[in-house]
């Protein structure tokens, strides 16, 4: 951790817990109140993030490119994927919901993970502290929506049961999908905003410690 | 950190989050919306969900029988997931209130108070039953042309269950919650 200036808590050796918001001394190692363990910052906050972001990148590609669905009907078995379930909206003239399904699944998993990145970046070198802080509100805010896509698996597959005359099967991106949003709510939730603070105050004070 | 009066908040100088609310007779708001939550838990979980019909076929889905496809699907890890996000947490966030909220109306606190409280804020950002919402409504329209869907009784008390749980939570603020177990005595 950087030195920090001596009128905030952490250079007095005070830390806010990370469950119930009690300050007490770090070295205590434990919340007197709520017992978690209490630390100044996310533990290994960056290297968790990354190590969660690159792996969300990674599955990013099969969860886009494997079908998510598989639609068995008289017409023939058809195989939908993220995108392509969007075109189909978009050709049905059900506008809003390719928008809806389109800002869901395709734009929000991008976005966060590109936010996450310059988050991570500026926690290095302490960029607009301000503005990046209000990104990781909204980056940890709008990534469970992209959930949405799983859930119309699991309610098509589970309430088209055998018998009909059509059959619905999950596909293997469901599940690249899902863990695409699983991993980036873990990467959001392991990011410290504070690190971001910490860097932007070391840089407006360079080597003033007292 | 100021004390506050009911009704007012505590705004941080350096990045403008919100970082302290204190409502108007927040325990005894949570206190009744977690209770509403339960009961709207059990018959949300307990009727029809959404119904099809196809021709002359009729099925019926309950709300854990869209986990429950995936897993017969040969999906357990997907299935494993969904029922977390949908069933799991809610569960874990409606007792856990209830275990921890209702003695605080006595200034009492259970064994392992602390603990579950620590995992109900946890459970907090798992729950996504507003999510599955959404996934309803994209699939009432996906299957439009198929089939032809109908919302049953579950599916209402669903809708209320996220408005009671949501205000469950909203009512109180986290660290006003740690303050209270404080000085509750066991």
């Amino acid at each position: 951790m950087r030195e920090l200036p001596n009128e905030f808590a952490a250079a007095r050796g005070l830390a806010v817990c990370h469950v119930c918001g009690l300050a007490s001394p770090v070295s205590a190692g434990q919340c007197p109140r709520c017992r978690a363990g209490i630390h100044l910052r996310n533990r290994e906050s960056l290297q968790r993030t990354w190590a969660f972001t690159i792996a969300s990148v990674l599955l990013y590609f099969p969860a886009n490119l494997l079908p998510i669905l598989r639609v068995e009907s008289i017409a023939g078995p058809q195989s939908s994927t993220i995108i392509s379930g969007v075109i189909q909206f978009w050709h049905e003239e059900d506008y809003p919901v390719a928008i809806i399904i389109f800002v869901a699944s395709v734009m929000i998993p991008i976005l966060k993970i590109i936010a996450i990145v310059c988050l991570c970046l500026a926690a290095g070198a302490g960029w607009r502290p301000r503005g990046m802080t209000r990104l990781y509100r909204v980056t940890e805010f709008v990534g469970r929506w992209s959930m949405v896509d799983v859930f119309v698996v699991a309610i098509l597959v589970g309430v088209v049961q055998l018998g009909s005359t059509i059959s619905i099967h999950p596909g293997a991106g469901a599940v690249s999908f899902a863990a695409v949003v699983v991993l980036t709510m873990f990467a959001a939730m392991s990011f410290d905003p504070r690190l971001i603070w910490d860097a932007a105050a070391a840089r407006a004070q360079p080597a003033h410690q007292d | 950190m100021p004390e506050l009066d009911e009704g007012e908040k505590a705004v941080c100088p350096r990045c403008v989050g919100v970082l302290f609310t204190r409502g108007r007779n927040s325990l005894h708001r949570t206190a009744a919306c977690a209770m509403a939550s339960a009961v709207l838990f059990v018959v949300a979980n307990s009727f029809p969900f959404l119904t099809l019909r196809a021709g002359f076929r009729e099925s019926q889905m309950l709300l854990w029988q869209s986990a429950t496809g995936l897993a017969a699907e040969g999906y357990p890890y997907l299935a494993a997931a969904v029922s977390v996000l949908i069933v799991g947490a809610p569960a874990l966030l409606i007792g856990g209130l209830l275990y921890v909220v209702m003695p605080l109306l006595w200034e009492r606190r259970l064994p392992g108070a602390i603990p579950l409280c620590r995992w109900v804020l946890h459970a907090r950002r798992w729950n996504m039953m507003e999510v599955f919402l959404l996934g309803v409504l994209v699939s009432l329209l996906k299957l439009g042309s198929l089939a032809t869907l109908m919302l049953g009784t579950s599916f209402w008390a669903f809708l209320a269950l996220i408005i009671c749980l949501t205000a469950a939570l909203a009512s109180i603020h986290p660290r006003e919650l740690w303050e209270h177990i404080d000085q509750a005595h066991r």
